[in-house]
């Protein structure tokens, strides 16, 4: 029996030895730098840039199969993959473009002025269409006296506002084909400074300065298909609607502030968010974000159930981009804002198609000594405005 | 209870076999991997300076001087320095490129030389008023100096200078 008890103690030890870790082994090894690494532009780890060098850039859109995106650089405009490739313009460079919007993925609708025609101040453009692959840079004016126009939810075709008297305008619909179809029988009164379509395409809400009185501020809703129009808000006297209202799943969501209010003595207006909630007809403080929250742009996601907001959390916080989740109420930051300016316009920002990213524009703060880089003028990221992708971690790929 | 013992023992002794002959197998243990450092740079290396105080002094005019330093950094004797210099908007709508040229016939091993520059950084002949692209930027564009040497030995060097004037 000892014999045995002898074997069992002497297998037992066997294998504990076998068993044991040994010093070498399982180490774990550092990763290394892969190549082409991600370049941390001062917005966080997660932002990737989508163009690069000199230019005062903005108004990213992304192509519906969200492949390509196009942006106003200078003025004019152009369009690049959102990978690697080549930038391709589509205007000439004496282009004045404000906007550009994907109508289809060959076309894009471009809203601004040609050469010798750039009108001042509020005064209204021309939406062109440009389609790719025809070898030229030439424009086609597709409707006259345009206020604003917004991409329809598919990505096929937009909705335009166009000035017909003062104080009066038309809402139609310029189709992937280029054809401007009237949409709306009656006349939008007041001058419109915004509009976006619902989800479902079928109602349009608008920004409007009231005829008679440009201080004062209304939203409306028009039902396109039954041809009858609401007023969902009148502003106080002194307040403004930056941008277009945001049709969203959970209501209309828009940014306001007064004029003449800054942070801190400067020029940057404090603008609040304020929600109409469906049903109601009183204008409220959007949940989610916090009393003290200054929002500067919003853009509401493809699927309407979450708000991109370009914001602070507060007066003296750095601007970042933030995802307010409408049903939740959650409010995400997307970006780690180290000293960038971060563009507020109310067309610098967008979603992509799929909702798992939002392009916005940014550069490193401007500083009045000269700057020496050891790279070509076309490689800078942060000496210039830029486009960045900052991705919807997960949210996107969820629904 | 002996067969039990039995099993038990057949067991660890079939264990402990397998084991030995894995640890056989293995040849010699790993090793941790390190990051290789990247090549070291040899032959000839070049470096570009801007001066930073030259930089500053810049106007908006011509006949601007502005000071390359060119070193070389490498281990071999270069037979000749190529350098360009273009001078061009932050405005990408404007053509309003201008381009400036010399070369340095021979730089020894270790070696540094000055190059001069003189510049017309006055603003192109369109003005920027009246340029429709002034329209779709609020600010003023900012001049760019990019400055690029090449050797006949095939290195390279590139500096950038963002200037605000």
């Amino acid at each position: 029996m000892s014999w045995l008890c002898a074997a069992l103690l002497a297998a037992t030890v066997l294998l504990v030895v076998g068993c044991m870790h040994h010093p070498d082994q399982g180490t774990s090894i550092p990763p290394l730098p892969a190549a082409g690494e991600q370049v941390d532009p001062g917005l966080g780890p997660e932002a990737r840039p989508l163009s690069s060098g000199p230019g005062y850039k903005g108004s990213p859109s992304w192509s519906p199969r969200g492949d390509r995106i196009a942006f106003t650089v200078d003025g004019y405009v152009v369009d690049r993959p959102v990978g690697t490739g080549d930038t391709r313009r589509w205007t000439t460079r004496d282009f004045v473009a404000e906007d550009a919007e994907w109508i289809s993925k060959d076309d894009l609708a471009i809203f601004g002025a040609t050469p010798g025609a750039v009108p001042a101040g509020e005064a209204s453009r021309s939406v062109y269409r440009a389609r790719s692959g025809e070898g030229s840079l030439g424009v086609k004016e597709v409707a006259t006296g345009v206020l604003a126009m917004s991409p329809s939810p598919g990505g096929e075709g937009l909705i335009i506002a166009a000035e017909m008297e003062p104080y009066e305008s038309e809402l139609a619909l310029l189709r992937d084909s280029g054809a401007v179809d009237r949409i709306y029988t009656g006349v939008v009164r007041g001058r419109v400074t915004g509009l976006s379509l619902s989800p479902d395409g079928r109602k349009a809400v608008l920004a409007t300065r009231t005829a008679g009185d440009l201080n004062s501020f209304e939203l409306h809703v028009f039902d396109l298909r039954v041809g009858t129009h609401r007023r969902l808000a009148r502003l106080e006297e002194g307040t403004e609607i930056l941008g277009a209202p945001q049709w969203t799943k959970r209501g209309i969501c828009y940014v306001v502030g007064k004029e003449g209010m800054s942070i801190g003595g400067g020029a940057e207006p404090l603008y609040d968010l304020y929600t109409i909630t469906q049903g109601s007809d009183s204008p409220e403080p959007t949940p989610g974000v916090g009393e003290d929250f200054v929002a500067s742009s919003i853009r509401a996601s493809p699927d309407g159930e979450r708000l991109a907001v370009v914001g602070r959390l507060n007066p003296k916080a750095p601007i970042n981009l933030y995802v307010l989740d409408l049903a939740t109420q959650n409010l995400e930051d997307l970006t780690v804002n180290e000293d960038m300016e971060i563009k507020t316009g109310p067309d610098d920002l967008a979603w992509s198609p799929d909702g798992e990213s939002i392009a916005i524009v940014a550069r490193g703060a401007l500083s009045e000594e000269p700057r020496v880089r050891a790279a070509p003028k076309g490689a800078l990221l942060e000496d210039f405005y830029n486009l960045y992708e900052i991705p919807v971690e997960g949210r996107g790929a969820a629904r | 209870m002996l067969w039990i013992s039995g099993a038990a023992l057949a067991f660890f002794v079939t264990a402990g076999a397998f084991l030995m002959l894995a640890n056989l197998g293995t040849g010699p243990s790993e090793k941790n991997l390190t990051p290789e450092p990247p090549p070291a740079e040899s032959g000839p290396a070049l470096v570009l300076t801007l001066n930073q105080e030259r930089l500053e002094s810049l106007r908006a005019l011509p006949g601007q001087e502005l000071e390359v330093g060119v070193r070389n950094a490498g281990d071999e004797d270069l037979s000749g320095v190529n350098l360009t210099v273009e001078v061009s908007s932050e405005n990408t709508a404007l053509s309003d490129a201008r381009y400036y040229r010399d070369n340095v016939n021979e730089l020894p091993a270790g070696n540094s030389v000055p190059v001069r520059f003189y510049l017309d950084l006055s603003t192109y002949e369109s003005p920027m008023s009246s340029n429709p692209s002034s329209s779709a930027v609020p600010e003023p564009p900012r001049k760019i100096i990019e400055v690029r040497a090449t050797t006949p030995e095939g290195a390279s060097a590139i500096k950038t200078a963002i200037v605000p004037i």
